[in-house]
């Protein structure tokens, strides 16, 4: 006879809800086999499979593993986009509430391929999705901006501790809980800010930090430092005096009306402006879109900010060998990577297009 | 020094003649203020009101919020500098209306390319939680400025209707016996009794020259830094107003009524008394307008901390924008470099929410960071019974129902430390 108070248990769902979940297995997780495998094609079962037993169990009575898909690792990761469209169009059939992949572990093509079908199945279909992975996994960090990606470590023996983090997260997912934070719910860092209340003012936490910083106990930063790719250094311009050169300035010169309306914070725009047959930029032609500095001295001779005057000197004296007709011009005040990486990138097409050789980019 | 602080405690305001305090409630004479008020020419005609805690009001753009403080009779110069003559601050009686607050109205808007309502003071709904201010007894001053004049000028006006008001209301607890005396114990680099007790310092910067300062705007002791290198203030000068905001910078998060109860030095002051620290003074300092200004002043800052105050660790906090942040990662650096711990608060400057965009620098030795939030927070405010604001479009703009960022509202995006929004990394 059934427990008369089985619904009352943690791990109950609202009013007789029922969920249903597509997961996504690799060849070895599948049951199918090993490296030796790992050409296998897609295959579909019905039902939970090898880890997906445990997760359902561990998710409670009233969850259904409906549809299990299983492909080799190397199928996977070079037929990507035809595994990708056949395993969303499956799970779109299936009518599911919850896509799971993995865990995966270190096993760095099934994250690779784990995290590509989570995200087109969030993306295209719009339900939730997790895994699972280890911090070095490959998949990690192509994906964890999208995806809640559960720390698994890179024992499979920690199997049962991870479905269980799998489980929990993915039950708040589904009943759209509020999501805490990474240690709190065991997923990897995301990448990602938001706002909260905390019970400590900032000036409380500022010198908490810092006495446990003097006195040699565990403090936690509240940022993390950010690291970026290093930028080779371009080769030097062989011979200056043949070179084509041109200013760009994120400084916010424009036009007087700002004819591209680029934004004095965080510009999504920028602007590339003549200056053929002039020596010198007057006051009265431009104005300053931009609000982080004083920008009354740029009114004033926006040559200060865009030394036109100087290097009209420089192309008469044949120091450089031509001042390009145009320069670019947007604004450099609180702008996000984001945004200013596709700044960068439209800017240096354009470059190359005229035939740039060098570049002067001044800044305030 | 020896500041004490006389604290009423206020828990109504109503406008009646004469000006007086009786028990709890000040009462408020508003001809009287009017007077003082437009003895500043740049102001044609002023307003007053009052918005209290949970009314459902609204009141906005905010230029200022000040708690009032008056010095008792023979004590010194309220806002030293500004006020009156620039002799030291934090000495003697300084007479407390606690749970009140002056809070200014501005007639434009801070920075259009950011926010058009500027910020605002909310008094009811879910914002309450997050701004100290909404505690708070709140006479509003909205001050009618002459058409035409230049921008600092307003903001000058502004500054002063506020602090005269501040001052002149408070001035009605004179005769009244405080509930409660609040002074500190000493504080100084040679103070006795205090060995093996970690030596702490502030470094604050109370200005950034991105902008170049008006020549007659009040920043410290009235002075408008022009010039001026890192200074050793005594922690009773900030809490007695030796230091208020810059004219340009009420979009920043600094206000005086948070120098007045500065929430770092309120701390390290607590932590002191706890015999937990040995707090041994603060450093005022501003952010330089390029490198070779930076250069100068994070060193004579970090110098002043080793040499003069002989601390161990200091805390840092930044004023303005995103530049400043540069000036406070190298000021940390060189003191780390000198053996003395740091650490430092900064501004939430993620405006895509990611944390790549997080920070503004990236100094291995700075590495104990508070991160405050409040870029990221939004909430929908209702339509509320009553906007206070200084001009018809600000009543109507600031009407609601809308979408509010939480930068917007005034208290939340603090530099002085008073926030308890975090932008968690997730």
């Amino acid at each position: 006879m059934p427990c008369p108070y089985s619904r009352l248990s943690p791990r109950a769902y609202p009013e007789e809800f029922a969920m249903r979940i597509a997961h996504y297995l690799n060849q070895f997780f599948g049951g199918i086999g090993a490296e030796e495998h790992a050409g296998k094609e897609l295959e579909v079962r019905d039902g939970a499979v090898g880890p997906g037993r445990l997760l359902e169990s561990l998710l409670g009575n009233d969850a259904r593993i409906v549809l299990t898909l299983v492909c080799g690792d190397n199928y996977a990761v070079e037929h990507q986009d035809e595994v990708t469209a056949s395993v969303v169009e499956k799970v779109r059939h299936a009518n599911v509430d919850l896509f799971v992949a993995g865990p995966c572990f270190d096993a760095g093509r099934y994250g690779m391929a784990a995290g590509a079908l989570c995200r087109a199945v969030q993306a295209e279909l719009s339900i939730s999705v997790v895994t699972a992975m280890s911090e070095e996994n490959p998949g990690v960090d192509l994906n964890r901006d999208a995806l809640y990606i559960i720390d698994s470590g890179t024992s499979i023996a920690n199997m049962r501790n991870v479905l269980d983090k799998m489980a929990r997260l993915s039950r708040k997912l589904v009943t759209k809980e509020p999501i805490g934070l990474p240690h709190e719910e065991g997923y990897l860092r995301r990448g990602w800010l938001r706002d909260q209340l905390v019970e400590k003012k900032a000036a409380t936490r500022l010198v908490d930090m810092l006495l446990a910083k003097m006195n040699g106990e565990p403090f936690e930063s509240e940022m993390p430092p950010t690291a970026f790719a290093p930028i080779p250094m371009p080769a030097g311009v062989k011979n200056l005096s043949r070179a084509k050169l041109m200013l760009i300035t994120d400084g916010g010169l424009v036009p007087k009306g700002n004819p591209d309306r680029i934004e004095g914070t965080a510009a999504t725009r920028w602007g590339s402006y003549s200056i053929e047959g002039r020596d010198d930029l007057r006051a009265e032609d431009y104005e300053v879109s931009h609000g982080g500095y004083d920008t009354r001295f740029v009114q004033e001779d926006p040559d200060r900010l865009v030394p036109l005057d100087a290097l009209r000197e420089m192309e008469k004296n044949g120091v450089i060998g031509k001042l390009h007709d145009e320069f670019i011009s947007t604004c450099g005040r609180s702008n996000p990577l984001s945004n200013t990486r596709r700044l960068g990138r439209e800017m240096a097409a354009k470059i190359k297009r005229d035939g740039v050789d060098a570049v002067i980019l001044t800044s305030t | 020094m020896q500041l004490t602080l006389a604290r009423h405690p206020v828990t109504d305001l109503r406008f009646d003649t004469p000006a007086r305090l009786e028990g709890s409630i000040l009462l408020i004479d508003r001809a009287e203020l009017r007077r003082l008020v437009l003895e500043d020419e740049s102001i044609v005609s002023v307003d007053f009101d009052i918005a209290r805690p949970g009314e459902r009001c609204r009141a906005g753009p905010i230029f200022d919020v000040i708690e009032p403080r008056a010095k008792a009779p023979g004590c010194g110069a309220d806002f030293p500098g500004i006020l009156g003559a620039p002799i030291t601050a934090g000495i003697g009686t300084t007479h407390v209306l606690t749970g009140a607050a002056v809070s200014v109205l501005a007639e434009i808007s801070p920075d259009p390319t950011r926010s058009a309502t500027g910020r605002v003071l909310e008094m009811s709904g879910a914002p309450v939680e997050a701004s100290e201010y909404s505690s708070l007894q709140h006479l509003i001053v909205i001050p009618h400025t002459k058409p035409g004049l230049p921008r600092q000028t307003l903001e000058k006006a502004y500054r002063l209707a506020g602090i005269r008001v501040a001052v002149e209301v408070a001035r009605s607890a004179w005769n009244h016996l405080p509930t409660n005396l609040q002074t500190f114990e000493p504080v100084g680099p040679g103070e006795k009794g205090r060995d093996g007790r970690a030596r702490v310092a502030y470094v604050g910067q109370i200005f950034s020259r991105q902008r170049k300062p008006a020549v007659d705007e009040p920043i410290l002791y009235g002075a408008n830094t022009d010039g001026m290198l890192p200074v050793m203030l005594h922690p009773d000068e900030w809490l007695d107003g030796a230091v208020v905001p810059s004219l340009h910078s009420w979009f920043g998060g600094t206000e005086t009524y948070f120098y007045q109860n500065h929430p770092i030095i309120l701390e390290l002051y607590q932590r002191h008394q706890a015999r937990e620290i040995n707090f041994v003074g603060t450093v005022a300092t501003i952010a330089g307008s390029d490198n070779f200004d930076r250069e100068r002043h994070c060193r004579a800052a970090a110098n002043l901390v080793k040499w003069n105050l002989n601390a161990d660790g200091a805390v840092l906090s930044k004023y303005g924008g995103g530049l400043p942040h540069a000036d406070l990662a190298e000021t940390a650096r060189l003191l780390e470099g000198m053996g003395i711990k740091t650490s430092v608060m900064v501004s939430d400057v993620s405006r895509d929410r990611r944390v790549e965009s997080a920070l503004l620098f990236n100094v291995p030795e700075v590495d104990a960071i508070v991160y405050n939030g409040g870029n990221g927070k939004q909430w929908e405010v209702p339509r509320v019974d009553r906007i206070i604001a200084a001009t018809p479009e600000f009543t109507e703009l600031l009407a609601g129902p809308m979408t509010i960022d939480a930068s917007n509202i005034v208290g939340i995006t603090n530099q002085q430390g008073a926030s308890r929004m975090r932008a968690m990394v997730y």
